[in-house]
């Protein structure tokens, strides 16, 4: 199936993170999708990014999205699943990840990061 | 990345009204944090967060909310929102936010 691709590598900085969501509005609205599925998008790509803000190991975060017809496909790296007992901001990565799983149709962890799918619907 | 915040304090219902414009993120959450809890230790009432014009929020500033409403609930105050857009209605209802705080115009008040 023929896709197009689009990388995006940020400093693992609070700064960059709005840009994150910002480039990731701008794939979304090229895609011609309905504002409640950028909204989705958005909020997810914002949240797997201050994931690997603060879990990951690497000192950017890296971001490639793969657009289909039918679905966009993002990969951000450093995200975790699982969230250290000790962690302070322990129940704000929670309701992080709960979002993230409630906003994609399609979430998979490895241990370079997270894989997120959105399908599109017809009647964007 | 920007984040205003507008603060009133409303006579006839003796509540703070803070109306934050732009985005509570990981870049402004702790600002609205200190800024509606020093106007609250200055002055102990119930809070309105007005929605209108607050365009998203993500998970940090969902903590700062929540340690508001902590630091509320010590004082046996209330915190309600309102106004708030669609999209993060959606973020509440997802999280079970919706269940800790009250939600104007809705039946939860």
């Amino acid at each position: 199936m023929s896709r197009d691709c689009v990388s995006l590598k940020i400093p693992k900085k609070a700064d960059f993170i709005s840009l994150a969501r910002l480039a990731t509005s701008g794939i979304a609205y090229t895609m011609s999708l309905n504002v409640e599925n950028i909204e989705d998008i958005k909020v997810s790509i914002g949240e797997a990014c201050l994931n690997s803000l603060m879990l990951g190991h690497e000192d950017t975060i890296s971001l490639s999205f793969e657009i289909f017809r039918d679905k966009l496909s993002m990969e951000i790296s450093g995200v975790k699943e699982m969230i250290p007992e000790e962690l302070e901001e322990r129940k704000e990565r929670e309701l992080g990840l709960l979002i993230i799983k409630s906003l994609m149709d399609e979430v998979n962890f490895s241990k370079e990061g997270v894989k997120m799918i959105k399908y599109i619907e017809d009647d964007n | 990345m920007s984040l205003n915040i507008t603060v009133n304090y409303d006579e006839n219902e003796n509540k703070w009204v803070f109306i934050p414009e732009g985005e509570i993120d990981i870049y402004t959450s702790s600002k609205l944090k200190k800024e509606i809890l020093n106007n609250f230790e200055e002055n102990k009432a119930d809070i309105i967060i007005d929605g209108k014009k607050l365009n998203y929020i993500d998970s940090t500033g969902l903590g700062a909310l929540i340690s508001i409403l902590k630091r509320l609930k010590e004082n046996e105050y209330k915190i309600y929102l309102s106004n708030i857009k669609p999209n993060i209605r959606k973020i509440f209802d997802i999280t079970e936010l919706d269940k800790l705080f009250i939600i104007r115009g809705e039946d939860s008040e």
